[in-house]
């Protein structure tokens, strides 16, 4: 192994110390030292902690496991949109890095990586002895095709393009020139043109698939060329999935000893009405949940189902448009308005309600303990006269709110939680559902609505994506000069204690302003029929299906 | 006769294509096109992307055109698209370039592409309608003789207790819709809560393997809902015919009663049944839906709302076709059967 | 608070009572109908002697022993009504405190029951429904839920607590639970429980019975109002009118019903303004019903039918413009001062009525072509009355008798397709309490917390079989004229 003989980075040591001072946690810890081309278990050695063994020692061999899952349609990785798409193509399209719940990386088709010390050049090391299973070897140059791919700006739906942002050539919308580097077969050299931390992160993304030379997604299926140990077998899109094992290819991952215990894997897709899988797993149609969620954890544990459970940084927030008009006014641009809105709600019933206490209540902030620099900043009391007195003030007492949600279980009862909460302040509130397949239309557009949001591991990458001003998914429309300014500020202090205090400024505009109700975070959770193993649930949905196997 | 049945075709023809083309004109509408873009192309995607999405693909054409296109009495679109890939209604990439016909609509016996389930619609749609007739063979086998025998037994005997009882229950069961009596059963027969867990609450495995346990909830809540209509048919038909003369003359001639209801009386009473359950058959389609989308039963009924609530336009049209041609065969069989079983009328 | 039990001190001695009374007839009657089907038939028989013989032996023991324990079953039911009033609160149960919430509907009940009994012989075809025993039942359960609804919509009676406010603690809770002190609310039970999102199960199935008894009635008379408006013409001109309304009806009916709400009923077509334009299409016809009814009528005297028309036509289209004229939508052209009042799921209204339309029509028009060969439409014809004064005073009228029964059925039919719209989630807020959506939200959680699904469903069965049951008593006592 290439990556023991390296030096640590000098920043990983410095982490350590920080986290063994009890200011960075665990999770973030892991999450930024492996990053930086630290082992997962280099990390926990500096922590002066074994990392944690693999349940592998304890599957057998062979089995058929069945998931509930929705069966999407293929298209090109790059262009997913949905976790589920990349568990079926992860059998044979596999991943450069893979992140784990712990918030550790770790290398899969590469050996290792090193970023230098102001994170400006990766060296990516490409793990030897990997096979496409055409026969052809998997060098450098597939590694540097699929980043070039990734750069690629003029490719409809590309979301691999947002997260390689600073390798792309403003002008050109593609790669910039020498940015990607074949050093030899087995080494590929990134130079960024400024220095960015998050690729590594990037790369072990859903989308980040790596795909062989000449792919098309139209005949993916035909022609399942990839790396990984299983090929598809039949795609009934919405009915059924179903991916075996690659018998003639010798997978990589045998001699490292990663897994794949199972010889055969089905996806069927029973809709997104979760009682129709709690239907489906009493009647043993299936092994176990894609995710279970609300109120179905406790029926799948009624049935006799085992529990796998992470605490995550997804949430959902119900906010105000502060741009929207109704009527031809802007309700929501007045800060007395949302603050009523947000004192007339109590976080805690939202997580009652809405997502059975499955989870933590939050401050209204979208920053939470499980950050690295979160400060602990009082969110607005809980005062519902309050609310209808600023309300009242603000001349919007009669004003008819319209509520609107997707049609779907946690996120619907959260959001009626919230009217009916409104409700009873006082509020005039309309509440208005709208199905899964039209809800995105104009999910930032709506005057006042919920919207689900995944767990991402900094603090600040949540702020900048959806509460910057003018940002694309800026779905509150909310506009501040401080606070752009303090969240710049923010993104340029590498120490988590240091960017508390910014942060601190942050979350008290946050709660302040009133941007959104963001009541809690959710857990999430995933059920097995007893008698499998390495099927927990992953804290940001990867496709880890390698590491399912039934019980020895 | 020759000319009834070529004239009810024509209507069936006329009806098909005024139906297809408001599915058309419904489904293509601006909003449900954006609706299409976002679910295909991507979730979160800009109001520009969109149009050009669509524009890429054909759906910003006049109306009239690309219903032509679908019909194959316009050459299908090739357009250029502003990625520079050339996109064509009729190119198929399992096809070399050369042997791209012209016309590719219905009357080629091309039935589109379903965006839905990435298949050709006349792939998807032989499968499900070959499960929904599955389903439906199972529930006139449970539905049909029980309506009989309960319409005979409460015609038999007008105004008797059995008959107040039998048109008591009938009534019952026409007033209770498949999403009350599905979800009842599900709970009684389907959880642990009444400690009668016989059956299963889903029929999802039934699509390859139908058992009795899997099948029997989603056929009974179909048969139970259509039972009850066919039975007061049948015993509003069966009291005709026991008030007739010739029955009269058979009782007074001292004939046992169960010989007069089995031979003289039950042949006259099952010709009005006959009709009612043909025409039934369109109106069990609602059922149909209902129940597979409550079983995940992936049948015609269960394509059809996969089908609508993603605006797959061509397999909304081919389902829309498919359930015209059904509703006026019926039809158009209960017409004729009822001309072959009645021998007092007949059409010149 | 202790949790209330189902029946309270009252279920020692009834339960046993109507549990035995019931397995007990249910036993006599399947027997008594096996024993008959091999027995002749024998009814009352007069004898020489002028004494009346009825049936004897085991069967016709069975049937004096069926009358008593009906009885038996009976009383106890009215005891289950009754007895709860002279008790103190939570003594007779959920049963008991249910049956108190309801009582202004028992009190209208009764007298509407004892007014309508009394005058029978003078109210025509309502009269004689009280002469058929399954026709008072259907009245009775219809009655029911129209009381129901009436009293909860306008006086917001019988409800216990408000069916949107949500109480922490209560979640899928079983009925009879306590609430937390300090709740709002009439009784400090929830007497069926708490749904989903801890809402009262009991008040939501209250709630949604004004939901549906507003919509489904209503719904069917403009689908009675399209249907007979287009029907009687085609009926009665057949010819070329009629193949072209009848295709049209045809190619409405050869839809399936679930395919045309979905392509109806969504939030995209309601912004393309479809369902706005339908609305003012398919609401247009009262007005043209009433113009032509009054106008045929009094078209010999100009100045009485002046007099007549202004009002009404001014009310109805006053109405007119209000309905279709919706806040948020293409046609919204009134000023708010104008606009009476917006119909919140006007969506699902319009759909509703144009999937019914085609039916009546079909109806209208086959009774209309039977009619129009009658000597009376004859004798109408040769005194040289006009057209439509034929139709609708010398047909319609005649015509009655089916189309009323048709009306109790599609009613019954119409809250069925309502609970489908709710089942498959279309066009209503999803708080909305109508018990289509209240069935669908139940059934999610139906494997483990059967209690939210079932008060909604058994209410929606019961409703729409009192309306069969009507129309049964109806047909059969509208045949004996």
């Amino acid at each position: 192994m290439t990556q023991s003989h390296n030096p640590i980075h000098p920043a990983a040591l410095m982490y350590a110390e920080e986290a063994k001072a009890g200011k960075l946690s665990r999770r973030e810890f892991l999450t930024r030292t492996t990053a930086l081309g630290v082992t997962a278990s280099a990390a926990y050695g500096l922590l002066g902690m074994t990392a944690p063994a693999h349940a592998a020692g304890h599957a057998q061999q062979g089995g058929t496991m069945r998931m509930q899952m929705e069966v999407r349609a293929l298209k090109d990785p790059r262009t997913y949109d949905w976790t589920q798409i990349a568990y079926f193509t992860a059998g044979w399209l596999e991943y450069l890095v893979e992140y784990n719940s712990d918030g550790s990386f770790e290398p899969m088709l590469l050996e290792g990586w090193e970023v230098n010390d102001d994170a400006t050049q990766y060296t990516l090391n490409v793990r030897r002895g990997v096979m496409w299973n055409d026969g052809t070897e998997f060098t450098a140059e597939d590694v540097a095709r699929n980043i070039e791919g990734w750069c690629d700006r003029t490719m409809e739906g590309n979301s691999m393009a947002g997260r390689f942002a600073v390798l792309i050539d403003e002008s050109t919308d593609m790669a910039v020139e020498g940015g990607i580097e074949v050093v030899d077969s087995h080494t590929v050299r990134l130079n960024l043109p400024a220095s960015d931390i998050s690729l590594i992160a990037g790369m072990s993304d859903y989308p980040a698939a790596i795909v062989p030379a000449g792919f098309n997604p139209d005949t993916m299926l035909d022609n399942p060329v990839g790396t990984g140990p299983y090929m598809p077998e039949s795609l009934e899109v919405g009915v059924k999935g179903v991916i075996v094992r690659n018998e003639g290819h010798d997978w990589w991952g045998y001699a490292a000893g990663k897994g794949a215990f199972l010889d055969r894997i089905e996806y069927i897709d029973y809709g997104q009405d979760p009682s129709a899988w709690v239907a489906a797993a009493a009647a043993d149609e299936v092994d176990m949940t894609y995710e279970t969620v609300g109120d179905f954890v406790d029926i799948f544990e009624s049935i006799g189902w085992e529990r796998s459970e992470v605490a995550s940084g997804a949430t959902i927030a119900i906010r105000p448009n502060q741009l929207a008009e109704v009527d031809g006014i802007r309700p929501y641009a007045d800060k007395r308005v949302r603050q009523a809105i947000a004192m007339a709600v109590d976080n805690a019933v939202c997580l009652e309600l809405g997502y059975s206490d499955l989870g933590e209540v939050a401050r209204n902030q979208h920053v939470g303990p499980m950050h690295p620099a979160w400060a602990d900043v009082p969110g607005l009391p809980y005062d519902p006269t309050k609310a209808l007195e600023l309300l009242t003030e603000a001349g919007m007492a009669d004003f008819e709110m319209e509520i609107t949600s997707i049609d779907d279980d946690w996120r619907k009862n959260t959001t009626d939680a919230v009217a009916a909460q409104l409700r009873d302040a006082g509020f005039n509130v309309k509440r208005t559902i709208i199905p899964g397949s039209t809800f995105w239309n104009d999910w930032t557009k709506y005057p006042f609505s919920s919207t689900n949001w995944n767990h991402r591991p900094l603090d600040t990458q949540i702020l900048g994506l959806a509460y910057r001003s003018g940002e694309a998914w800026n779905e509150s429309g909310f506009a501040n000069a401080e606070f752009d300014a303090l969240l710049a500020e923010a993104n340029s202090i590498a120490d988590a204690d240091a960017r508390r205090e910014v942060m601190g400024k942050l979350q008290a505009i946050m709660s302040d302003e009133g941007v959104t109700i963001q009541p809690y975070w959710r857990s999430l959770y995933r059920h097995a029929k007893p008698g499998f193993v390495g099927w927990d649930m992953h804290i940001a949905y990867l496709p880890q299906i390698y590491k399912i196997g039934l019980a020895a | 006769m020759g000319l009834f049945i070529l004239r009810r075709f024509g209507v069936m023809i006329l009806t098909a294509l005024c139906l297809t083309f408001i599915v058309f004109w419904l489904t293509n509408l601006a909003p449900n096109l954006e609706k299409l873009a976002k679910t295909q192309g991507n979730a979160r995607m800009s109001d520009e992307a969109v149009q050009t999405w669509l524009g890429n693909r054909g759906y910003l054409q006049p109306l009239p055109i690309k219903y032509g296109q679908w019909l194959g009495v316009v050459p299908g679109y090739v357009i250029e698209g502003t990625d520079g890939e050339v996109r064509g209604r009729c190119i198929d990439p399992r096809r070399p370039d050369d042997e791209t016909p012209r016309f590719c609509g219905i009357l080629q016996g091309d039935w589109g592409f379903s965006t839905v389930a990435k298949e050709d619609v006349s792939e998807v749609l032989p499968t499900r309608l070959a499960n929904t007739g599955k389903l439906m063979f199972w529930v006139m086998v449970v539905m049909v003789p029980g309506a009989l025998i309960v319409g005979v037994l409460a015609g038999m005997r007008e105004g008797s207790r059995t008959d107040r009882t039998l048109s008591t229950a009938s009534i019952v069961s026409t007033a209770t819709p498949e999403y009350v009596s599905g979800v009842v059963f599900i709970a009684l027969f389907a959880t642990s809560a009444f400690g009668m867990q016989w059956f299963k609450g889903s029929a999802s495995s039934a699509v390859q393997d139908a058992t009795f346990e899997n099948f029997f909830l989603p056929v009974m809540t179909i048969a139970l809902y259509g039972m009850g209509y066919i039975a007061r048919m049948t015993r509003a038909s069966m009291a005709e015919v026991m008030t007739a003369q010739y029955i009269r003359t058979a009782r007074l001639k001292g004939v046992s009663f169960p010989k007069i209801v089995l031979k003289h009386a039950l042949r006259n009473a099952l010709i009005a049944p006959f009709t009612v359950i043909m025409l039934q058959i369109p109106w069990l389609l609602n059922g149909v839906v209902i129940v597979e989308t409550l079983f995940t039963y992936q049948g015609f009924g269960w394509e059809l709302v996969r089908a609508a609530s993603n605006n797959d336009i061509e397999m909304l049209l081919g389902v829309s076709v498919i359930s015209v041609f059904v509703v006026l065969l019926t039809q158009l069989i209960s017409d004729i059967g009822y001309v072959f079983l009645n021998p007092r009328i007949r059409i010149s | 608070m202790e949790p209330l039990t189902w029946t309270g001190s009252l279920g020692t001695i009834l339960n046993p009572i109507f549990g035995i009374g019931v397995i007990l007839f249910l036993v006599s009657v399947v027997t008594q109908s096996v024993l008959t089907f091999f027995e002749g038939p024998v009814t009352l028989q007069a004898n020489p002697d002028g004494t009346l013989q009825s049936r004897g032996g085991l069967i016709g023991m069975l049937g004096t022993a069926n009358k008593y324990l009906m009885l038996v079953i009976v009383g106890a039911v009215l005891a289950y009504i009754i007895i709860p009033f002279f008790m103190g609160y939570g003594q007779a149960g959920i049963v008991g405190e249910m049956a108190k919430r309801f009582l202004p509907v028992w009190v209208a009940l009764v007298a509407l029951f004892a007014i309508s009994i009394h005058y029978k012989r003078r109210l025509g075809l309502y009269g004689k429904l009280f002469d058929s025993t399954v026709g008072m039942i259907g009245f009775g359960l219809v009655m029911f839920w129209v009381f129901t609804a009436f009293f909860f919509g306008v006086f917001d009676w019988i409800a216990t607590h408000d069916y949107l406010s949500q109480v922490s603690g209560l979640k899928n809770k079983v009925p009879g639970v306590p609430v937390p002190e300090g709740t709002t609310g009439v009784l400090p039970h929830y007497l069926l429980g708490g749904d989903n999102l801890a809402r009262d199960v009991f008040s939501r199935m209250v709630a949604g019975s004004t939901f549906v008894i507003a919509i489904a009635p209503l719904a069917t008379v403009f689908a009675f109002m399209v249907g007979i408006t287009l029907g009687l013409p085609a009926g009665y001109y057949a010819g070329r009118l009629d193949t072209i309304l009848s295709f049209l009806a045809n190619l409405i009916l050869a839809f399936p019903v679930i395919l045309l709400f979905y392509l109806l009923v969504t939030p995209e077509i309601v912004l393309t303004g479809i369902p706005s334009y339908m609305a003012a299409f398919l609401f247009f016809f009262p007005l043209i019903f009433f113009f032509v009814l009054l106008n045929s009528r009094y078209y010999t005297q100009p100045a009485k039918r002046t007099a007549i028309m202004i009002p009404v036509l001014g009310i109805l289209g006053w109405l007119y413009l209000s309905v279709i004229n919706q806040r948020g939508t293409v046609i919204n052209f009134l000023p708010p001062w104008l606009d009476g009042f917006d119909i919140t799921v006007l969506v699902v209204f319009v759909s509703v009525v144009f999937v019914n339309a085609p039916t009546v029509f079909r109806i209208v028009r086959g009774l209309t072509l039977d009619l129009r060969t009658r000597d009376y439409v004859a004798a109408a014809q040769t005194r040289g009355e006009g057209a439509w004064y034929i139709m609708l005073w010398e047909i319609l009228p005649n015509a009655r008798g089916p189309l009323i029964v048709d009306f109790c059925l599609r009613i019954g039919y119409t809250t069925i397709l309502l609970g489908t719209l709710g089942f498959f989630g279309l066009g209503l807020p999803p708080e909305s309490p109508d018990w289509g959506s209240t069935i669908n939200e139940g059934r999610k959680l139906l494997l483990v917390f059967a209690h939210p699904a079932l008060p909604p469903a058994i209410a929606l069965m019961s409703l729409v079989l009192g309306l069969n049951l009507l129309a049964d008593g109806l047909r059969e006592e509208s045949l004996r004229d």
